[in-house]
């Protein structure tokens, strides 16, 4: 059972040093993961700093992790530890957070945390942060504003897309990447495409005809 | 229900007027059909039109900020520890290494106060210990770090365990039995006589089990409090003036030290009243921290701790004559509220029987108390009795509808069965259930029901017009998602000739007027009419600022439309015509009108599904709702509360219910994955309609009597569809397969 | 989800090194684990049913994302291409179809952007008292399997017993069905595994596996070898809730049909009826030689099914299944069912 297990012990320790180890990563350089990482920054001034941590994260490490996220086209550095999800990162790490995808189920089972990886729906809340670091994270934020709606989020107003509007971050953001992808789509395909998020309130049809009117562009400029 | 239109009477309200530089309030007269009436329900410039939620915007955006999104400086987070066992005496909590994991602020446990007696959890879920920690994770770990000694008891989960002779109690008051009577009403012996004398009888069982809210935001507060007089709590709830006076009693403070803050919330549907016990621990954990508490619950919790729609179990025996008259129906209700009583309307629910028995139960098991949920105990009946009168209607031969009409006497129930029947292509359906060639086969039913709603006088509104022209209305209710909002801004705004953006609006926040709770659909014909009764209040007084500009006309005579005010033969930009208004502009103070408010209210489902016979597979297709609801504040909202209802109805009908092991005491499907709440894929040809020629000038809530009448019409439709009458929820595939083979055996 | 430590090793050989190197554990639920997608490893975790010491992430490895060959060639698929890659790829709807099918079939687009080939062979079962904390069933280190006489409408109708758990992968079933392999780095080095093999029962492996793969071991690629009955392939689930679900049951089918439009060879491997992909060489081996008409199909699926044990809420998988047997051999066949 649960309270059986010694979390104390598992915290904040690093794990032996281990020179066999120790000596094979050497000289593999950076790649995969820390690769991103670095090409990534490569402009700014800490893409030197950037590629010692990566180097240093081939070491287990049971952290905190120093993590440079883009988020919403912006670099926030966050330290987290490993087991931190990309959700959880963004909403109560980030400061200020990002709250607008929402922890509903965190269980990748109702969508309202879907975010963009490098311009790819997902669930924030089955990615790790230290996963996300070197990609391109867009949050509902990052797609419009109040003022300054896309044509998805607008096209959710006018049709009344809403209700409580948990989910709608989630369904805006999904909707918006399926649209880039496929700018002329049938009902069917908006279902499909919706499929992976749920809403309680009942707002399924109109969300179908907000995706359609956004791709029609019949939606008001605002 | 009868529709009851508004009482007409003639007026005294009161408005405030300046009386020798101080402003007062005096009583004036209204005329019969003065000011304070909506007027024709088709004559609206804004209110019956569609309006696009005003929150929209900072909805879609990520920028509306939820009770979970709340992140006042030094929060802290708090988690909630469950009991595993469903019946068990906590014998210790040890919360000591818990509270040496660094980043842990405050631990509460059962067991803090010696002089509680004994805590025995009876369901599991239910909360033994909390933690507030720096962080998410840290909060986790202190979770698991607490040891808790039970000693576990004899459990009971199934209503059928419950009520067996010598079963463990539920309850160690003897004094609460397992099964306690509820209602009893009519004569048996005379319902059994009159069976005697029906063509047919049918007697069958019907079940539904326990049915989750859902609410996307869980349960949950931020309470912020940092030792001294005052602490502001963020909550997700249906009633803000709910949560001060229970947070006060936690922390020690006065009630009227304690605000509480509603912004936004995702989503009640009857499980948030009260602060409850998340929200007591939190308020603990806060008062021993000196710092905020952010406690929401997580899924699971929500599961298991936070309520949820009681199941039902219903026993009848009916008979009708040949033509289709309702002779008899003798009613056994269970109703499955774990802890709780549960609820369920009484049979014969709206069908007329010339003799009719009944005898209510609740039978009580170890679960977590059911609480209301969207028409407490009206979709568990609503399904039975329109299964029942659907079987009697098949086994005299007789049309479903036509057998319908023939025991209802309310003429509103004909009008929208004729309508809803014309809008699905009724005559198209199936005459043989379970007809035609190939493995899909398409069925229609139709289900029916009502709901009270109506008002009260809780809500007090401000409208204030500023000297620079701008407009606000504020009051401390909450928006649940159902557009409070928008139609508040709305009345305001045609109320005083403007456009809704010329309004703005506060509400959710305990330091406005007060307001009611969200629940039984009472929010809008409660607050409606006391925002309509500010306004107008406004509009006098500023039109009584006005007469001396507007040639000396009457105040209740000066017209406010399209953005100017008129009287005495001139016209004033609302601009100039506030330029007249004193330095802090005047208010109008709101209070419920009866006249403005109705209630009673009936709803008519049609549903059509398509039936994989080889598969189980129920497909819906499509599903109108026709319902009353007399004036219609914002039809886009209405409308989507319609779909809303029928989708959760949905739900209930095909995939919902919770699954408990009875040996283990525990719920085998507390998460999205395995509670299937019905998603993009599941959904039919959604039509909402309003029933238009109910013509009362009222205001009528709508959230509840739309997710009654679908379950029982989808049920119908299957039955139609394939020949398979499943009599517990939900109709999943496995039970029409198997009700398909047994048929086959049969036959 | 309990602490773990992170690392992100570049190679294949790291990776396995920094699995074999992880602290000692308890528990073989408490090993160090490999990260590919985590759609399933991070909801195991998140409800403690695993709590590896150690995370070993290996999307820093190069070239385990590539998709290579065709249907003449045969198909190799990294173990970490995704399910979103594997549906949209081009070569792979044209030679292989119900690969594609199978992929699309999971989930929802969200899971499938980041769930890979190798982990959804690897997924943990979706028996809702294996995905209990509380209850700790004969999979979790306990001593019952509560599904055998409690709520199993989800268990299985094949190969239960000690445990009654269904596989939850969609490609395996296809997979199984065109005669894929699974190649596998441990500390020895590499071996193929065909994936018929790969799978355990419940009665044969560890109880609290599904699998062959030893703690230290990894799935770094899978081969789809070209068949004659490849193009002709396709993947049917059935599904309780059709927007996100598992299956209740699912059918891999694959036919090779002569010019006289008869069976030359066929595959049928069932998904969610039994804790590893059920293949049914009997249906197989009637469909030899017949065409694909209302009475073979009837047949065939009757075989299939031939041998079942449901348990007390579940032989609804019986006709399911027979129904899903049936259309899949047809779609694959290209008749009506």
């Amino acid at each position: 059972m649960a309270d059986e297990h010694d979390v104390k012990s598992s915290r904040h320790q690093e794990s032996p040093p281990d020179p066999s180890r120790r000596r094979f990563l050497k000289g593999v350089g950076i790649a995969g993961a820390g690769a991103a990482i670095a090409d990534h920054l490569a402009q700014t001034a800490e893409a030197e700093a950037t590629a010692a941590r990566a180097e240093a994260a081939k070491l287990p490490t049971a952290g905190p992790l120093e993590l440079a996220l883009d988020v919403n086209g912006r670099r926030r550095a966050v330290s987290v530890e490993p087991r931190t999800t990309l959700l959880n990162a963004l909403r109560n790490h980030l400061e200020p957070a990002v709250t607008g995808p929402k922890l509903v189920c965190d269980q990748g089972t109702c969508g309202a945390c879907t975010v963009l990886l490098d311009g790819k729906p997902v669930y924030s809340c089955l990615v790790l942060a230290a996963d996300a670091a070197g990609k391109k994270v867009t949050t509902v934020e990052g797609l419009g504003t109040p003022e300054q709606p896309n044509a998805v989020q607008a096209a959710f107003v006018e049709q009344d897309a809403l209700m409580c509007g948990f989910c709608t971050p989630g369904f805006v953001t999904t909707v918006t990447a399926y649209l880039k992808k496929n700018p002329n789509p049938t009902l069917a395909e908006v279902r499909e495409a919706c499929k992976g998020n749920f809403c309680r309130c009942g707002t399924y049809p109109r969300v179908f005809e907000a995706a359609l009117a956004a791709a029609k562009g019949t939606v008001s400029d605002k | 229900m009868q529709q009851q239109s508004p009482a007409k009477k003639k007026k005294k309200i009161k408005v405030p007027r300046v009386v020798n530089g101080v402003d007062t309030l005096v009583e004036i007269e209204v005329d019969d059909d003065g000011s304070v009436a909506w007027g024709p329900n088709d004559k609206h410039a804004l209110l019956n039109h569609r309006l696009p939620r005003v929150d929209g915007h900072v909805k879609v955006s990520g920028a509306a900020e939820y009770t979970h999104d709340r992140r006042p400086p030094g929060m802290l987070y708090g988690r909630v520890l469950r009991s595993p066992h469903a019946h068990a005496r906590v014998l210790k909590v040890d919360a000591s290494a818990a509270r040496g994991i660094p980043g842990v602020k405050a631990v509460v446990a059962s067991t803090d106060d010696p002089a509680r007696k004994e805590l025995v959890v009876l369901f599991a879920g239910q909360p033994v210990a909390a933690v507030a920690a720096e962080t998410p994770e840290i909060a986790e770990d202190a979770l698991r770090a607490i040891r808790v000694d039970y000693e576990v008891l004899p459990h009971l989960v199934r209503a059928e365990d419950s009520v067996k002779e010598g079963a463990p109690k539920v309850f160690a008051d003897p004094k609460e039995p397992n099964v306690e009577p509820r209602d009893k009403r009519g004569d048996a012996s005379k319902v059994a006589e009159a069976l005697k004398g029906a063509d047919v009888v049918v007697e069958a069982e019907y079940r539904t089990p326990i049915i989750h809210h859902s609410s996307l935001e869980t349960h949950g507060n931020v309470v912020d409090y940092r030792g001294g007089e005052e602490a502001t709590v963020y909550a997700s709830t249906q009633g803000t003036f709910t949560i001060p006076g229970d947070a006060a009693q936690e922390l020690g403070l006065k009630e009227s030290a304690v605000r509480a803050v509603v912004e936004h919330m995702g989503g009640g549907f009857g499980s948030k009243f009260g602060i409850g016990v998340e929200g007591m621990l939190a308020c603990q954990l806060s008062k021993q921290a000196k710092a905020p508490v952010h406690l929401m619950l997580t899924r699971k919790d929500e599961f298991l701790l936070a309520g949820n729609r009681s199941g039902s179990w219903q026993k009848f025996k009916a008979g009708a004559t040949k033509d289709g008259t309702l002779v008899a129906l003798h009613a056994v209700q269970y109703r499955l509220g774990g802890l709780g009583d549960g609820s369920q309307a009484g049979q014969p629910y709206i069908y007329a029987a010339a003799n009719a028995y009944r005898e209510g139960y609740s039978i009580h098991t170890h679960e977590d108390a059911s609480r209301a949920m969207r028409a407490p105990g009206h979709p568990q009946a609503s399904f039975a009795v329109e299964s029942l009168m659907d079987e009697l209607a098949y086994k005299l031969g007789m049309d479903a509808v036509e057998f319908r009409k023939k025991n209802l006497k309310d003429a509103v129930y004909h009008r929208q069965l004729d309508r809803g029947a014309r809008e699905i292509g009724w005559g198209r359906r199936n005459k043989t259930p379970g007809a035609g060639a190939g493995p899909l086969k398409r069925g229609m039913g139709c289900g029916i029901g009502t709901w009270g709603g109506g008002g009260n006088d809780e809500c007090k509104v401000d409208v204030t017009v500023a000297r620079d022209g701008s407009v606000s209305v504020a009051v401390g209710t909450q928006d649940l998602g159902t557009g409070t909002r928008t139609y508040t801004r709305a009345i305001v705004a045609e109320e005083l000739g403007l456009q809704i953006k010329d309004v703005a609006e506060r509400i959710g926040d305990s330091r406005l007027g007060s307001a009611n709770s969200s629940g039984g659909s009472t929010t809008a014909a409660s607050l409606a009419p006391s925002v309509k009764d500010a306004a107008v209040k406004a509009r006098l007084a500023v039109a009584e600022r006005l007469s001396p500009l507007l040639g000396g006309a009457k105040p209740e005579e000066i017209t406010f439309s399209n953005g100017g005010v008129s009287g005495g033969g001139k016209t004033l930009s609302w601009r100039q015509a506030c330029a007249a208004l004193p330095a802090a502009g005047v208010t109008g103070h709101g209070v419920w009108q009866t006249s403005l408010a109705g209630r009673g209210v009936h709803g008519v489902c049609f549903a059509e599904v398509e039936v994989d016979v080889e598969t189980g597979r129920v497909r819906p297709i499509k599903m109108v709702h026709v319902q009353d609801i007399g004036l219609p504040l914002n039809r886009l909202a209405v409308e989507s509360q319609m779909n809303g209802g029928m989708i959760q109805s949905l739900g209930m009908a095909l995939w919902e219910g919770r699954v408990m092991d009875a040996k283990l005491g525990l719920q085998l499907n507390p998460g999205f994955g395995d509670y299937k709440l019905p998603g993009a894929l599941e959904m039919p040809e959604l039509v909402p309609l309003i029933d238009d020629e109910d013509t009362r000038e009222a205001v009528i809530g709508v959230g509840e009597p739309s997710i009654i009448p679908a379950v029982g019409a989808v049920a119908n439709a299957v039955h139609n569809a394939c020949g398979v009458r499943v009599r517990e929820l939900p109709i999943t595939p496995d039970k029409i397969l198997m009700g398909l083979l047994s048929e086959r055996r049969g036959a | 989800m309990k602490a773990f430590e992170w690392v992100s090793p570049a190679s294949v050989e790291e990776a396995v090194s920094l699995l074999k190197s992880a602290p000692a554990s308890k528990d073989v639920d408490e090993a160090a684990r490999p990260l590919a997608g985590g759609q399933d490893l991070l909801t195991t975790m998140k409800d403690y049913l695993t709590r590896p010491v150690r995370v070993v992430n290996l999307k820093g490895i190069r070239g385990l994302d590539r998709v290579e060959g065709d249907g003449k060639k045969g198909l190799r698929l990294g173990a970490l291409v995704t399910l979103a890659q594997v549906e949209e790829h081009a070569g792979i709807r044209r030679d292989f179809p119900g690969l594609a099918e199978a992929a699309h079939s999971v989930a929802t687009q969200q899971i499938r952007n980041l769930g890979t080939v190798g982990g959804n062979l690897c997924q943990r079962p979706r028996c809702w008292y294996y995905r209990l904390e509380e209850a700790v069933c004969i999979k979790k280190g306990g001593s019952e399997c509560f599904a055998a006489t409690g709520e199993n409408k989800y268990n299985a109708i094949f190969g239960g017993g000690p445990s009654w758990i269904v596989h939850p992968s969609d490609l395996a079933p296809m997979l199984v069905a065109l005669g894929a392999s699974v190649n596998v780095s441990g500390p020895d080095g590499r071996r193929a595994i065909p994936l018929e093999k790969f799978f355990t029962l419940p009665s044969e492996g560890s109880i609290r596996r599904e699998n062959v793969l030893k703690n230290d071991e990894l799935i770094t690629e899978v081969t789809v070898p070209a068949s004659p009955f490849a193009a002709r392939s396709t993947y049917l689930k059935f599904k309780e809730r059709e927007s996100l679900d598992f299956a209740l049951s699912s059918v891999a089918a694959a036919v090779e049909l002569g010019p006289d439009k008869r069976v030359r060879q066929a595959r049928i491997v069932l998904g969610g009826v039994a804790p590893v992909p059920w293949r049914v060489p009997k249906a197989e081996e009637f469909l030899k030689g017949r065409a694909l008409d209302a009475e073979s199909l009837a047949g065939a699926a009757r075989l299939a099914l031939e041998g079942a044990e449901p348990l007390s809420q579940n032989a609804y998988k019986i006709p399911l299944t027979q129904t899903l047997v049936r259309r899949a051999l047809a779609k694959a066949g290209g008749v009506s069912a």
